[in-house]
């Protein structure tokens, strides 16, 4: 039986898919088989963030309505044997998502990979709903800003009372990752710190990621920036990856970069 | 003058403050989803022995006390 992680924010905007593209490719790289499947039906991003748009024939749309088989809808990563995606529909919108046909779907990806990421909605619709009901852990990506934090614990609270495995009398466990950090403001306590992030969510943290616009780049490109080896972000999205993967990798707080003269002297005048 | 974006330095303390308030106040709503039953039960029963206008149904929290305050204006 493999994992099956929903990776939810509330807000829309915060990085979530980013986040779904670089720890599956992680866990990927880490040999163990993963699936990513985008359930932002109508809104289809994870396949131009994975750089597998033109692949795309079947969504799991179809595959839940048995118009393709799961095996035809499944798209092999280009970069690890191991990951493979499956689309959001991009024509049908959120009420075709069927709780029976989402467990069976969930149920025939748990018997052939060891790691289901489901890469919510933003909101906490119907969509988003239905992408938390057979979950059995979450990843709660926020940004250190005031909105993203309190839609994330509205989103935490609907996970509480609508998640199966809830119903069921157990607890569904719950990570956060806090994203797009910008050490300079924490110092100068002008944003958030992840302390503070933390004792208000009251959750367990899996990994701080550092404000990194390489992130753009990459997914202008369409490769998961866990590939650049220089990138902090990338960095932070391999050792979360570890971590979910089982090793015990200690959490590093993002760093101010200290800049030269010539660097400090550029700052000035961009 | 003084404009809010002068005192930026310590601006994560007011995010943190403004943060844990509206948490608590959304909680709220979302602790006691039956309150609409309730008024409705409540107002069943009192309308058996007298006339009622309406009822007003306020959580109120004391430190460590949790209470449900009931206003019910008769009619």
């Amino acid at each position: 039986m493999g994992m099956i992680i929903a990776i939810i924010s509330g807000k829309g905007g915060v990085g979530k898919t980013t986040a779904t593209a670089n720890i599956g490719l992680g866990i990927a790289l880490n040999n163990r088989r993963c699936v990513v499947v985008d359930f932002d039906i109508g809104q289809r991003n994870l396949d131009m963030t994975l750089g597998l748009e033109n692949r795309v024939v079947y969504d799991m749309i179809q595959v839940m309505d048995e118009e393709a088989s799961l095996r035809q809808a499944l798209i092999k990563s280009k970069i690890s044997d191991n990951l493979y995606f499956l689309a959001a529909s991009q024509t049908r919108d959120k009420t075709a998502l069927d709780s029976l046909k989402i467990k069976q779907l969930i149920e025939d990806l748990s018997s052939e990979f060891e790691y289901i990421l489901l890469d919510a909605p933003a909101g906490i619709e119907s969509g988003y709903e239905h992408t938390i009901e057979f979950a059995d852990t979450a990843i709660v990506v926020v940004n250190p800003e005031v909105s993203s934090i309190r839609d994330s614990d509205r989103a935490i609270g609907v996970l509480d009372s609508k998640s199966q495995k809830v119903k069921d009398g157990f607890d569904v466990d719950k990570y956060l990752i806090i994203n797009r950090i910008v050490p300079e403001m924490v110092e100068s306590g002008e944003m958030l710190s992840s302390d503070d992030i933390l004792e208000i969510l009251s959750i367990k943290l899996l990994g701080k990621v550092a404000e990194d616009k390489g992130v753009i780049d990459a997914s202008n490109q369409g490769v998961p920036i866990i590939l650049n080896p220089k990138s902090m972000a990338g960095a932070a999205y391999r050792r979360i990856a570890d971590r979910l993967c089982g090793d015990n990798v200690p959490i590093e707080e993002p760093k101010v970069q200290k800049r030269g003269l010539v660097g400090r002297l550029k700052g000035m005048f961009s | 003058m003084i404009f809010p974006w002068n005192k930026k330095k310590q601006s994560a303390n007011v995010a943190k403050d403004r943060l844990r308030i509206a948490i608590m106040t959304d909680k709220k709503d979302e602790d006691f989803p039956f309150l609409a039953d309730l008024k409705k039960d409540i107002i069943a029963v009192v309308k058996n022995y007298t006339e009622v206008r309406d009822i007003d149904i306020k959580k109120e929290s004391d430190g460590e006390f949790e209470a449900l305050s009931i206003d019910v204006h008769l009619g």
